[in-house]
C-alpha cells in the first residue's frame, strides 16, 4: 500500500467514531475512508485496490494521468458506480448499500450540469426543495450562497445565459447549498479557459477553507492539484503511487513516475554503485528513498501531518542493483557554469523572468533542462558543464 | 402531407438575426425557382380542390350525418394514441439512452420498421389474430397507430435528449438528493418538453390522417367518412379534407411557434419541423399521411 503515513491514520481514525451520527454539515467535518477499491470495466481494470483517508475538513486531490481510475473513485465516492470490491466509510459507515441521492455528496461536474429549465437561483435552490425546506428559505439560502460565489445579479438567469464560468460557480453553489458532508469536484475547470480556471481555482479553495468541508478534487492538471489540495493522491494504472503534501510531493517523490508527473525532471545518465551511492555527472552521491527526509514543515494541513511520504526502496521504478541506471533530478538542481571546456552546449534559452531555463545538450541522447537565474544565462551555442548539487538523488532503471 | 418534427441540437443558439441576414444576401436565384416549382406543385390542388367545393361548402361539412361521431372517434383515437406513444416511448427513449447507450442504432432499426411494413400487411394480420374483446372496440385502432407512430415519436425523442446532457442532469439531480421519479418530473421531461411536443403533434397527424386501417377494420375516422361522404356530395367531402388539412397544418404551426418561444426563453433545444435528428444519417422523412 502506498498510501499514509501513520499519523493521518489516526487522524481519520480518530473522528471515524465520533461522527457516527452523520449529516453534520459542512462544518463540522467528514472523514472519508475508500478500502481496497477494485473495479473493472471489461477487461480494463479501472482501479486496481485504491486506499485513501481523507480526515475532516480536508481537501485532497486526485491527480493522475486520463485513464488512471481518478474519475471511477470519485464516482464510487459519489454511488454513480459501485465497486467490485472493497469499501467507501463516510465517518465510519459503510456506504455501499446507500443511493447517491441519500450520500449528501455536492458534485460540480466536468461537463455543464445545471438544469437548462431553471434559473440559476432554481438551480441553486433544488438541493434544498428536495430536502423539503419551505420556498422562502429556499429562497433566502440560494440568494446567500448565490452571493458567496459573486452572481447574486445572475439569480434570474437561464444556464445559457450565463458563461461557461458563471455556470460553474452556480454549480458550486448548488453542490454547496445542501452543505453536503463531502463535496465532490470531477475536474471542474477543465472546460474554461486559462483566466478563469485560475480564478474560480483561488475560489473553490477560499470556500472549501470557510467552509471546512471535506473535499475530494480530481484532475489531471498537477497545477490545479498542487495549488488547491492540502493533499494530492497520484494515481497510476488504478493505484495511488503516493499521497503527500504538495511540497512534499515535488522535493520527496516517492516513485519515478511521480517524480516526473508531477513538475518537470530529468534523466541523467548515471552508474549506481554497490554502496548504494550513485556516480552522476562526475559527482558521487547519495541516493535516496530509503530514508526519507522527515516532512517537518511540509504542507501544514490542519495537523493532518500532510505527509505520506516515500514509500519502501522497492516502489515501482526504482532501481536498487548495481549498475546502469537513471537518476532523476529538478531543473533548479542543476548547476551550470560556463567554460570552454564543457562538455554541454546550449541549444535553448527560455525566458520565464527571473529565471531562464536552458536546454543543454550533454550527450547525442541526452538533453537536460537546467534553470539559471536570468541575468547569468548563458547564449545559445555557449559550451558549458553541467554539475550536480550535494543532495541526495532519486534513482530509477535505465530505460 | 410530410412532416418530420425534429428537435435540433441548439445548446449554442447561433446569433439566428446575422445567419439569416447573410443567407438572404446570398441567396441564390436557382433555389427560389426550386421553391417556386415546389409551391405550384403543392398549391394547384388545393386551389383546385378549393374551386370545386366552394366556399359556401365548409360551413354544410358540420351539418352532415356522421360528421360529429365521426372526427369524435378519429379525436379520441388520436388522444389515446397519443398518450400511450408517451408513456411507452418516453421511459423507453430515456433508459436506453441513460443504460444502454450501445443499443440505440439497434433501437433506430427496430423503430423504423413499420414504415417499411405496408399497413395493409399490419392491419389485416392484426385483425386476424386479435381476441373479439379487442376487435369490438375501436380502441383496437389506437393500439396499432400506437406502432404506426413509433418511427416518428421515437426519433422525435431520441433528437430532444440528444440536445442535452442527460447524463450528467440525472447525476447532478440523484447527488442532490432527488430520486427517480423527482429527477425524470422535475429534470428529465421539463428539458424534452419540444421533443414530446413533437411526437404528440406527429402522432395527431398521423391518427388523423390515417385511412387504410381504420377502413379495413370497419371504423368511421374522418378520413373514412370522407371517403364514404364522397359519394353523396362530392363538394362536401373536398371541403371536408381541405378543412382536416389546414386544422393539421394549423397544429404543426403552432408547435414550432411554442418551440421557439421556449427554445428563446429557456435556450434549450430549438424546434424546426422537417428536420432530422441532426448529424445521424438521416432517416427517410416519413409520409404520415
Amino acid at each position: 500500500m502506498t498510501t499514509n503515513t501513520a499519523g493521518n491514520t489516526a487522524a481519520a481514525g480518530g473522528t471515524r467514531h465520533e461522527g457516527g451520527t452523520g449529516g453534520t454539515g459542512g462544518t463540522g467535518g467528514t472523514s472519508v475512508v475508500l478500502q481496497d477499491l477494485k473495479r473493472s470495466f471489461g477487461t480494463t481494470r479501472a482501479l486496481d485496490g485504491l486506499s485513501l483517508e481523507i480526515a475532516p475538513g480536508e481537501f485532497v486531490a486526485l491527480l493522475g494521468p486520463s485513464g488512471c481510475g481518478k474519475t471511477t473513485a470519485l464516482r464510487i465516492l459519489a454511488g454513480f458506480e459501485s465497486a467490485d470490491r472493497g469499501s467507501v466509510l463516510v465517518d465510519g459507515r459503510d456506504m455501499s448499500a446507500v443511493p447517491a441521492a441519500r450520500r449528501d455528496m455536492g458534485m460540480v461536474f466536468q461537463s455543464y450540469s445545471l438544469f437548462p429549465n431553471m434559473s440559476a437561483l432554481d438551480n441553486v435552490a433544488f438541493g434544498l426543495r428536495m430536502r423539503k425546506k419551505a420556498a422562502a428559505q429556499r429562497r433566502s439560502q440560494a440568494t446567500e450562497l448565490l452571493e458567496m460565489v459573486g452572481l447574486a445579479d445572475q439569480a434570474r438567469q437561464f444556464p445559457h445565459q450565463l458563461s461557461g464560468g458563471q455556470q460553474q460557480r452556480v454549480a458550486l453553489a448548488r453542490a454547496l447549498a445542501i452543505e453536503p458532508r463531502v463535496l465532490l469536484l470531477d475536474e471542474p475547470l477543465s472546460a474554461l479557459d486559462a483566466k478563469v480556471r485560475v480564478q474560480l481555482r483561488e475560489q473553490i479553495r477560499s470556500l472549501q477553507q470557510r467552509l471546512h468541508t471535506t473535499t475530494l478534487f480530481v484532475t489531471h492538471d498537477q497545477e490545479e492539484a498542487l495549488s488547491m489540495a492540502d493533499r494530492v493522491g497520484v494515481m497510476r494504472d488504478g493505484r495511488l503511487e503516493q499521497v503527500a503534501a504538495p511540497s512534499e510531493l515535488y522535493a520527496h517523490p516517492a516513485t519515478a513516475f511521480v517524480a516526473e508527473f508531477v513538475g518537470t525532471m530529468n534523466r541523467i545518465p548515471g552508474e549506481l554503485e554497490g554502496d548504494g551511492r550513485v556516480h552522476v555527472l562526475g559527482s558521487t552521491l547519495p541516493t535516496k528513498g530509503d530514508q526519507p527526509e522527515g516532512s517537518g514543515g511540509a504542507g501544514g494541513s490542519e495537523g493532518t501531518g500532510g505527509a505520506g511520504g516515500p514509500e519502501g526502496a522497492s516502489g515501482p521504478g526504482r532501481a536498487s542493483r548495481p549498475g546502469p541506471v537513471d537518476v532523476l533530478v529538478r531543473p533548479e538542481d542543476l548547476r551550470l557554469t560556463a567554460t570552454s571546456a564543457g562538455s554541454g552546449i546550449v541549444t535553448i534559452a527560455t525566458f520565464l523572468g527571473s529565471l531562464t531555463r536552458v536546454s543543454v545538450l550533454l550527450s547525442e541522447d541526452v538533453t537536460v533542462q537546467v534553470d539559471v537565474p536570468s541575468t547569468e544565462a548563458p547564449a545559445p551555442g555557449a559550451p558549458v558543464e553541467v554539475k550536480m548539487t550535494d543532495a541526495p538523488v532519486l534513482v530509477t532503471e535505465r530505460r | 402531407m410530410a412532416a418530420v418534427a425534429g428537435v435540433e441540437a441548439g445548446a449554442q443558439a447561433p446569433a439566428p438575426a446575422t445567419t439569416s441576414a447573410a443567407r438572404r444576401h446570398s441567396f441564390p436565384v436557382w433555389r427560389w425557382a426550386i421553391l417556386l416549382i415546389a409551391a405550384v406543385y403543392f398549391l394547384i390542388p388545393l386551389y383546385s380542390g378549393l374551386r370545386f367545393a366552394g366556399l359556401k361548402a365548409f360551413p354544410d361539412v358540420f351539418k352532415q350525418a356522421g360528421f360529429i361521431s365521426a372526427i369524435g372517434l378519429s379525436l379520441r383515437l388520436a388522444a389515446v394514441t397519443t398518450i400511450l406513444t408517451l408513456v411507452l416511448m418516453v421511459p423507453t427513449v430515456v433508459y436506453v439512452h441513460l443504460r444502454l447507450p450501445q443499443i440505440r442504432r439497434l433501437m433506430e432499426a427496430i423503430t423504423i420498421l413499420p414504415i417499411v411494413i405496408p399497413p395493409i400487411v399490419l392491419i389485416v394480420g392484426v385483425l386476424k389474430v386479435a381476441p373479439g374483446f379487442l376487435l369490438s372496440t375501436p380502441y383496437l385502432l389506437a393500439l396499432v397507430y400506437v406502432i404506426l407512430a413509433m418511427p416518428f415519436a421515437y426519433r422525435s425523442l431520441d433528437a430532444g435528449l440528444r440536445a442535452f446532457d442527460l447524463k450528467t442532469m440525472v447525476e447532478a439531480s440523484n447527488s442532490l438528493g432527488a430520486g427517480w421519479p423527482t429527477t425524470l418530473w422535475r429534470v428529465v421531461l421539463p428539458n424534452m418538453r419540444t421533443a414530446m411536443l413533437s411526437a404528440t403533434v406527429l402522432t395527431v397527424a398521423l391518427v388523423l390522417g390515417e385511412f387504410t386501417m381504420a377502413s379495413l377494420a370497419l371504423w368511421q375516422t374522418f378520413p373514412v367518412w370522407i371517403v364514404n361522404f364522397e359519394q353523396s356530395s362530392g363538394a362536401v367531402s373536398t371541403a371536408a379534407s381541405l378543412l382536416s388539412l389546414f386544422v393539421t397544418w394549423l397544429l404543426l404551426m403552432l408547435i414550432v411557434a411554442v418551440g421557439s418561444w421556449s427554445a428563446r426563453k429557456r435556450g434549450g433545444a430549438q424546434v424546426t419541423l422537417f428536420t432530422v435528428a441532426p448529424r445521424e444519417s438521416s432517416q427517410t422523412a416519413g409520409e404520415p399521411e
